[in-house]
């Protein structure tokens, strides 16, 4: 996991990264390229897409048509934490309403939860500031998660002239806010799965039969 | 002419010592000790992994003594002091430790007398005769009962 202890010998490994970087350069993007494959980021940059999501225009809404709830995507991006140890702070919220999460995360004792309330607090000011959210406490946490960011690799010496890689691990934390209350779901019993099991037996059909 | 023949200068055991065979029996030995070390058979699938990772044992209990403060209206739990009150308490007494530090001049300086605490606008009491006395430049906090 965080520290990956891939003992190996010293000359071997030095060889391993060599052709590593060479295959990096190799791969470096291009000057001239055709139009259809233009890479405007670098392998450095990583994806943006959960903030590019804020940006999504909706057609407007006929008048009888119930009114889109409105979402906030927010995240936050190279946190120095395990991205397994904020997962749990994150299915923790997942589902609360927005005051809920705060109180739970401002009583939790684990190095994500006061990054993970910041967070927080800075989606719930952006929704009200700028996307059209009336109240601020009307807001329930729709996703949560957390992503693995970018890692520093550093060297951990063991004994007997050994080394291992250790990984410096880093990692994104991803919120989307909806306006109105949660959907509860009703949780669902083992008399359900049974029947939605038969169902999809039932639901088989023989093909090119007559 | 006889040939001389050589002879060893020790008389030794018919066996010579072999320090080269030593190391190598060591290196063995090293590795040989791993063969009786626990090793994991197979790798762990990640469906195992999760169900270990992911079963409620492991995660995090919400919490259901959180309640808010009936002084300041912040969050505090059942059974533990209001964080914002606490700290503002705190940040006064500092500011009336500083004055008493001031007054002391050096340490361990203290006078063998009570200590009162006045804020503007207070005058001593007659209880408070033979004491020490602090002045704060404000009012008197709410909290911080006279008497």
């Amino acid at each position: 996991m965080a520290a990956s202890c891939a003992v190996g010998l010293g000359v071997s490994l030095a060889r391993g990264l060599v052709r590593y970087a060479e295959a990096s350069r190799l791969l470096a993007p291009c000057r001239v390229l055709p139009q259809s494959c233009i890479h405007t980021t670098t392998a450095l940059e990583g994806n943006k897409n959960w903030e590019r999501k804020n940006r999504v225009l909706h057609q407007p809404q006929p008048p009888e048509e119930t009114r889109r709830a409105a979402e906030v995507f927010h995240c936050r991006r190279q946190i120095k934490y395990s991205k397994d140890k904020m997962w749990y702070l994150a299915k923790m919220i997942r589902g609360m309403t927005i005051e809920q999460a705060i109180a739970q995360l401002e009583f939790n004792d684990k190095k994500g939860a006061a990054i993970i309330k910041e967070v927080l607090l800075e989606a719930q000011e952006m929704a009200v500031k700028s996307h059209n959210v009336e109240y601020k406490s009307n807001l329930y946490v729709a996703e949560s998660f957390s992503g693995k960011g970018q890692y520093l690799k550093r060297i951990r010496i063991h004994g007997r002239g050994m080394f291992g890689i250790m990984d410096k691990v880093y990692c994104h934390y991803f919120v989307k806010l909806v306006e109105g209350v949660a959907p509860t779901e009703e949780p669902r019993t083992g008399f359900d799965q049974a029947k939605e099991y038969v169902q999809q037996l039932r639901n088989r059909t023989i093909i090119h039969s007559l | 002419m006889c040939t001389v023949v050589p002879a060893l200068a020790v008389q030794g055991p018919g066996i010579f010592p072999q320090p080269h065979r030593n190391e190598e029996t060591e290196e063995h030995s090293f590795l040989d000790n791993i063969f009786w070390m626990a090793a994991p058979k197979k790798r762990r699938t990640i469906e195992v992994n999760r169900c270990r990772r992911r079963n409620p044992q492991k995660l995090i209990e919400i919490k259901t003594n959180i309640e808010p403060c009936s002084e300041c209206g912040n969050l505090k739990q059942k059974h533990v002091l209001c964080g914002f009150c606490y700290e503002k308490v705190r940040r006064e007494t500092a500011i009336i430790r500083g004055q008493i530090q001031a007054q002391e001049g050096k340490p361990l300086n203290n006078p063998a007398v009570e200590t009162v605490v006045l804020y503007e606008g207070e005058k001593p009491a007659d209880t408070d005769a033979g004491k020490r006395i602090v002045e704060r430049k404000r009012q008197r906090p709410s909290w911080f009962t006279q008497y």
